[in-house]
């Protein structure tokens, strides 16, 4: 069998010499046969080949029953087909560019929409993975959650196999491996591993009531132990404390979380045992720190989870009115929380290339159609030599295929290339990246595309050769109805994706526009972390950072003698980077809140010279100076928008407030709003206080450094400024003011520049489409145009005409652009900043574009036609 | 006449009943099939030769090219175990059929 199988397909030559010697031997044999019944020789061999009716026949029969026949027409079919296209290279390179360009895009972006919303989260048994937070009508859905709030829940429900908690702990000073290491640490209660279902690398997780244990990451062990299996057992110092290495989480293991949720993105380097096994005490009520997952039980659904919580919050209103009055709980699958604030981006980025292929398989169709006119009189011809018609189809079809999967191969290629360096240039704050990779699903989505798109614009040319007639000339109008159908939905898709492009281009400008409120030109920024050993001796409300303050000077003097400093501050937290303390305050003179009940706005600790280094104004009154410090009285400064919400038509300078039971702060001036949250985010209240004078313990300073000449030159030499004050520091997070806000609007102009080059391409592709269809179009009617010349008509008059026809489609294509363009800016107007959706300058703008890219597509072809030789044009055919 | 177009499905069971008894080539194979049905049936080359390359691509007959009696070169068809065995249970499904068909036929 596979023997017959292989003859039939690669000793063809030899089967089909065989097979003549056998039928001619067969017909010699009769023939001699004949002749001794008597025949004469010629009459003898006539009727020998009668007898065997036809020798091509013959064979042809034989050969169907060969193994392998159909797959040996298909093979021909295969070969024809190649033949065919190179024998037109131009319109093959063109099918296969942009249906390579088409997919590729396509599958790239399947890729990352893959990996980030539909792929399930990397977890057993995902969908039961909730995340729990506290609500509030005013602060807002998504709160953290208060130590003792997270405890009666875990123990008052009863939806959840296991709740746990985690508090994102800023981080760890490492030492005893060489230099000193910030780390990035999580706390978590022991259950917090088993809810994930996460199998360590080495050891285990927590038990309950374990103290001073600790779980590394994967790349922390690697990193700092050299990967050593015996690190289990033993003991590393975290902030001059000693922990036992009890476990090391497995390689790919992430936290997979809203990018906002927490600075370290989920990638904690060292995790500690939170505890919370026995119940807290109250004041654990009033402070939010914990973050909260739940791991729901079988066959229990999300509503009846959430009415168990409701119940719950309404419990906990009751009990403790003070801290949770109007308090309630929400649940959300842990993997929608994660994505809420990309999926409509990534939707609208999918909706893009999804046009982007559409556009690219109307002008594959199109290009098919205009080459199965040109081809109508081989049809017809094979028709006529006794093709069937299901064998001409099968032709058609087979053409289509090899083009469809050459473009898919090509696509692929390109997606291979492309996914990677995508995912090199993808915005930081995208979640879940790490899982974007070109793989199984993605591998099916691009076969099934190419398949689909082979069998669409396969079946075009078959609808069309359905009436294959010799001598049949001319377009009927039916097909050139459906050309121009396919024209004109090019051409509004690829406005609908230039209008959406224009929309996106503006708000990015209209974002890079926007005052900061600060300077970003020549600063430099980098974090430090002192050990905790500074905070000793703080007590709350006395304003004692002596140690603190002691750290800063010394290395402020040592860094303003760096040649190229002209001046330096510090604060707790940088503009556009990351989140900020709130605190709840009195105002002096104002009647008491009901309890629970607070004004609070965002704080942030500086020094004196932090707001002249970053350039924010003070508006009114005065900005720190070197004696606001712990000996002297308390002030504060707040911003514009505090002062426009609290004290409204009123000087707050010379006011006073104070948070908690500290004494009274003299507000001393009003700065200038600064963008801290985002560029697209109004500013906040927030109120600065002097780093000395903070009522907590704030241990990491970012140095703000404003210099002469370009910032990151200055980084060596800051950092050995830092090691010689004190060698246990780390210093890390460099980064000049410019990188952080360029990286702030980083998602924004990701987007933005994705959406314009599919507009691009989108417009590439339709223009080719248009100029082919003119072209075709123009040569079908090159016998009328020489025969208008011939009777007087001008050149001018057929130039014309050819680009009427071209602009009354590039017109009506336009016209349904703009209605679809109209909806498109719905869809993505939640992604607009400060531009409408009906934006009349870029819809007006991308119309002119497209239109005039349709003329020109037009105009070459019209020339030719108007140029013709109408000799030629008349003797042609 | 011969009856000319045989049944389908018969001509493999005549072509393994001709071969029964010695290797053959296509010629004799058709002139074997008249004799034996009495001139009924006549296997024309048209689908006898499909039918050959059908039976030995299946497995039941082989192949080797020899000298005919014109001395031309000539492809000679024989049985293969596994053709003998099938017309042993060709032959009796025919035989059971036939039987059947003639007890029907002769029903009232």
């Amino acid at each position: 069998m596979l023997r017959a199988l292989f003859q039939t397909l690669f000793r063809k030559k030899q089967t089909e010499q065989q097979l003549d010697d056998e039928l001619r031997s067969y017909l010699e044999l009769t023939t001699a046969e004949n002749v001794r019944r008597g025949m004469t020789p010629a009459k003898a061999a006539q009727q020998a080949r009668r007898d065997l009716g036809g020798m091509e026949q013959v064979k042809e029969n034989v050969r169907d029953v060969r193994v392998g026949a159909s797959l040996e027409t298909f093979l021909q079919d295969v070969r024809y087909a190649i033949r065919s296209l190179r024998k037109n290279p131009s319109f093959a390179a063109i099918a296969i560019l942009t249906l390579a360009l088409g997919i590729g895009a396509n599958t790239t972006i399947f890729s990352v929409v893959n990996g980030v919303l539909l792929k399930p989260l990397p977890y057993p048994n995902p969908g039961r993975l909730i995340t729990l937070w506290e609500t509030h009508p005013v602060w807002g859905r998504f709160l953290s959650v208060a130590p003792a709030n997270f405890y009666d829940w875990r123990e008052q429900n009863r939806s959840f196999d296991k709740m746990a908690a985690l508090n994102a702990y800023p981080d760890y000073i490492l030492t005893g491996t060489g230099e000193p290491h910030r780390l990035t640490g999580a706390d978590v209660t022991a259950d917090f591993f088993p809810l994930l279902g996460v199998k360590m690398a080495l050891g285990r997780g927590f038990q309950a009531a374990e103290d001073h244990a600790v779980v590394l990451s994967y790349s922390t062990w690697e990193r700092y132990f050299g990967a050593r299996p015996e690190i289990v057992g033993t003991q590393v110092r975290l902030n001059d404390q000693s922990f036992t290495v009890v476990g090391v989480l497995p390689r790919d293991f992430s936290l997979v979380s809203k990018p906002s949720d927490f600075q370290a993105r989920g990638q904690f380097d060292v995790w500690t045992n939170l505890g919370l096994n026995s119940p807290p005490e109250a004041w654990l009520r009033g402070t939010h720190p914990l973050n909260v997952f739940g791991r729901l039980k079988p066959g229990v659904p999300l509503q009846q989870a959430q009415a168990d919580l409701d119940r719950i919050a309404a419990n906990l209103r009751h009990l403790y009115p003070d801290d949770n009055k109007d308090k309630g709980i929400v649940a959300i699958p842990m993997e929608e929380h994660a994505v809420a604030n990309v999926r409509t981006a990534l939707f609208t980025l999918l909706a893009a290339v999804a046009m982007v292929l559409l556009i690219a398989c109307a002008n594959i169709a199109n290009l098919l159609l205009t080459r199965a006119a040109a081809r109508q009189k081989e049809m017809a011809l094979r028709a006529a030599l006794g093709a069937s018609r299901r064998r001409l189809a099968q032709q058609l079809l087979t053409e289509s295929a090899v083009l469809a999967s050459v473009g898919a191969l090509l696509g692929l290629a390109l997606t291979l290339w492309s996914v990677p360096a995508l995912v090199r240039h993808l915005p930081a704050d995208l979640p879940r990246a790490s899982g974007i990779s070109v793989d199984g699903p993605v591998l099916a989505f691009t076969t099934l595309i190419a398949l689909a798109t082979g069998i669409l614009f396969g079946l075009v040319p078959l609808v069309q050769s359905r009436d294959v007639r010799l001598n049949a000339r001319g377009v009927s109008s039916g097909q050139s109805r459906l050309r121009s159908a396919l024209i004109v939905g090019q051409v509004s898709l690829a406005l609908v994706l230039l209008a959406g492009a224009g929309l996106m281009t503006r708000s990015l400008r209209a974002l890079l526009q926007v005052s900061p409120g600060f300077r970003t030109g020549n600063i430099l920024t980098a974090r430090l972390s002192l050990p905790r050993r500074y905070a000793n001796g703080y007590k709350f409300g006395t304003g004692a950072h002596r140690q603190i303050s002691v750290f800063q000077r010394a290395l402020a003097d040592r860094v303003r003698a760096i040649p190229g400093v002209e001046s330096l501050g510090f604060t707790s937290h940088l503009p556009l980077a990351g989140t900020n303390n709130d605190w709840s305050f009195f105002i002096e003179g104002r009647p008491p809140k009901p309890p629970g009940v607070f004004d609070s706005t965002d704080y942030r600790p500086v020094t004196a010279g932090y707001f002249e280094t970053i350039g924010i104004p003070i508006k009114s009154g005065r900005s720190f100076e070197a004696r606001d410090d712990e000996d002297h009285a308390l002030v504060v400064i707040v911003n514009e928008a505090m002062a426009r919400q609290f004290w409204p038509g009123e000087n707050p300078v010379g006011q006073r407030l104070k948070f908690g039971d500290e004494n009274w702060r003299t507000i001393v001036g009003i700065a200038g709003d600064v963008h801290h949250e985002g560029l697209a985010i109004a500013p906040v209240p927030e109120m600065y206080i002097p780093w000395g004078q903070v009522p907590n313990v704030e241990v990491r300073p970012i140095l703000v450094v404003r210099s002469l000449i370009d910032p990151a030159s200055l980084t060596s030499a800051v950092r050995k400024a830092v090691a010689e004050v004190d060698r246990g520091v780390p210093m890390d997070h460099v980064a000049t003011m410019q990188q952080i806000v360029s990286g702030s609007v980083s998602e924004s102009r990701f987007r933005t520049t994705a959406i314009a080059l599919f507009a691009l391409l989108a417009l590439f592709v339709a223009s080719i489409g248009l100029y082919g269809v003119m072209s075709y179009l123009v040569s079908q009617r090159t016998r009328e145009f020489g025969i208008r010349m011939a009777v007087g008509a001008t050149r001018g008059a057929v130039l014309r005409q050819v680009l009427q026809q071209g602009a009354k489609l590039a017109a009506i294509g336009v016209a349904i652009g703009l209605a679809a363009a109209a909806l498109f800016g719905r869809l993505i107007a939640s992604l607009l900043y400060r531009v409408k959706p009906l934006d009349a300058p870029t819809l007006v703008g991308v119309s002119i574009l497209l239109a005039a890219v349709a003329l020109l597509a037009s105009y070459i072809p019209a020339r030719r036609a108007a140029n013709a030789d109408p000799m030629d044009s008349l003797r042609y055919e | 006449m011969p009856e000319s177009e045989i049944l389908q499905g018969t001509l493999d069971l005549l072509i393994l009943k001709s071969l029964a008894l010695d290797k053959m080539h296509g010629m004799a194979i058709s002139r074997r099939i008249s004799q034996i049905t009495n001139g009924a049936f006549e296997a024309k080359a048209g689908s006898l030769f499909p039918a050959l390359h059908r039976m030995e691509q299946a497995g039941w007959l082989s192949s080797e090219w020899g000298e005919s009696e014109t001395k031309r070169r000539s492809k000679f068809y024989k049985l293969t175990r596994t053709g003998r065995s099938r017309l042993q249970s060709e032959s009796q499904r025919w035989e059971r059929i036939s039987l059947a068909m003639a007890s029907a036929l002769r029903a009232t």
